[in-house]
């Protein structure tokens, strides 16, 4: 492509040669650990993917209780390839969340979220929580027998905080009880206010990315180390990466439909050894841990607080964590990582073995 | 096999390659989002079967509507009492116009223009007259077809 007229119009209204410099001038460190460099970018080809079909599917669903159920079948039984854009839809999101959670471990053993990263850290993991309740709040738009219980339990659950437990039991489901109310206020979550919150998170984590660049771990900081420049080298090869996953995505969309449930009644019982999407079932096989009252309170209590206190130190690791703020090897912090990794994967087969 | 000459170098080749290799990607990505971005749309009819009993005793000089596929139909009944099927809507801007059984006309109130009783445009934008279907009666159905069009009813 050479376009020496497009390319004056250009320069003569921005410093396109400047920007060129720039991409250039922008390096990428290699190492033995640069696999995790990709986790990053594609969880944000997933998320831009999410965006796309999701804005077509919107198309065609209804956001009432009497119709939803209804309009996802004939999105996958009637328009033109409605079922492979749902299944897609389906397949990305759980995609997402476990490259989300991939792209945290990672960060979290390699340190990467140490000094001057905090912030970095601090978005990506409030990006992982907006994508969990993403999750959620899609998961009740398909309105099946499932979605109503796995949203009755997660609200009611979140209803027992202390203090503030009725509060937000009562703002997620707008009325006593999870109904077409609740219907539209998650939907209203899903389409408009998790995604506007989402682009500025993922604006904010990139600017502080390009900021402070690739963040090498510790026990290689000391070292020579080679770096290619992002662009192109990189670039092309995320491109590649992402060329991979779409491909995997699509073969997952294809062959392994999700299934759509019998429409919900809230009179009805749930069904029968109903469980959750797989990254709620560490929460759930907690909870379970804890019998219904402990020394006369409230188990369930007692665990929503203790949950909450081992998430809320895991989003204020980079803070605590002295030592590699420092610069020095941080093994306590490794343990730790570690323990929470094992946790969540044990807790997560045992929840779907059980 | 050597060639003495060739018509492009490898990087052409290549290039074209992988370019086309892009476009025929992207192409085949946005052909899809569009398959399903744009609904299978339904067609006009060529003719619908109605009911004859619920327009024996329309008054004259008014007007009954009917569906004519997404839209409006009116069979109108003149003062004069001879019957006219239109499909009711303007020419101009396809909004739905009403009868005027004062003025004997048909109004559209986006931009005020005027049909006479057989349908012609007589004054505002309308470029075109309206459009005057047949209308035929079978037995218990009355059937109101496209000018022209062959009517074959389904063997019930």
């Amino acid at each position: 492509m050479n376009c020496p007229k497009l390319k004056n119009w250009l320069e003569e209204r921005y410093d396109w040669e400047g920007m060129k410099r720039f991409a250039k001038r922008k390096l990428v460190p290699e190492h033995r650990y640069d696999l995790w460099y990709y986790t990053g970018g594609i969880t944000l080809f997933l998320f831009i993917l999410q965006f796309l079909t999701g804005m077509l599917l919107a198309f065609y669903y209804v956001p009432h209780i009497d119709f939803a159920h209804k309009s996802i079948i004939e999105i996958v039984t009637k328009q033109n390839l409605g079922w492979f854009f749902r299944s897609f839809h389906h397949w990305g999101s759980e995609l997402c969340i476990a490259f989300l959670f991939i792209h945290l471990f990672g960060t979290l053993l390699l340190k990467s979220y140490r000094k001057p990263r905090e912030f970095l850290w601090a978005t990506g993991f409030i990006l992982l929580g907006v994508s969990i309740f993403f999750g959620l709040s899609g998961y009740l738009l398909l309105w099946d027998e499932r979605a109503l219980a796995a949203v009755r339990v997660a609200t009611g659950g979140a209803g027992n905080f202390p203090f503030i437990g009725g509060f937000i039991k009562a703002f997620l489901r707008g009325s006593i009880d999870v109904t077409g109310d609740t219907l539209t206020r998650f939907y209203a979550f899903h389409v408009a206010i998790l995604p506007i919150i989402t682009l500025l998170l993922v604006g904010l984590h990139l600017l502080l990315m390009q900021y402070h660049g690739m963040s090498v771990p510790l026990s290689l900081e000391k070292e020579k180390r080679r770096e290619i420049p992002f662009f192109p080298n990189f670039f092309y090869k995320d491109l590649m990466v992402w060329l991979v996953v779409l491909g995997v995505l699509t073969t997952l969309a294809v062959l392994l439909p999700p299934e759509i449930g019998a429409k919900a009644d809230p009179l009805a019982p749930p069904p029968e050894n109903v469980k959750p999407e797989w990254y709620f079932l560490f929460l759930l096989e907690t909870l379970k841990l804890f019998p219904g009252a402990i020394l006369g309170l409230n188990g369930e209590t007692i665990a929503i607080l203790m949950v909450s206190c081992a998430i809320l130190f895991f989003f204020l690791i980079p803070f605590f964590d002295q030592r590699s703020a420092r610069g020095e090897k941080s093994p306590l912090f490794t343990w730790i990582g570690v323990i929470y990794l094992l946790y969540f994967l044990t807790m997560t087969v045992v929840g779907y073995l059980s | 096999m050597k060639l003495k000459y060739s018509l492009i170098t490898r990087r052409t080749f290549l290039n074209t390659l992988f370019g086309g290799w892009l476009f025929a990607f992207f192409a085949g990505t946005f052909s899809a989002l569009m398959k399903f971005a744009f609904p299978t749309l339904g067609k006009e009819p060529d003719f619908v079967v109605l009911n004859r009993k619920d327009f024996t005793d329309l008054a004259n000089n008014s007007v009954k509507r009917f569906p004519w596929g997404g839209v409006v139909g009116l069979y109108f009944k003149k003062a004069d009492g001879s019957v006219l099927a239109l499909k009711g809507v303007c020419t101009h801007m396809e909004c739905n116009v009403a009868y005027k059984p004062e003025e004997r006309r048909f109004y559209c109130a986006c931009h005020n223009g005027w049909y006479d009783e057989n349908g012609k445009n007589i004054s505002g934008p309308p470029p075109k007259p309206l459009e005057v279907f047949t209308i035929m009666e079978e037995g218990e159905k009355l059937i109101i077809a496209k000018k022209g069009v062959k009517v074959e009813l389904p063997k019930a």
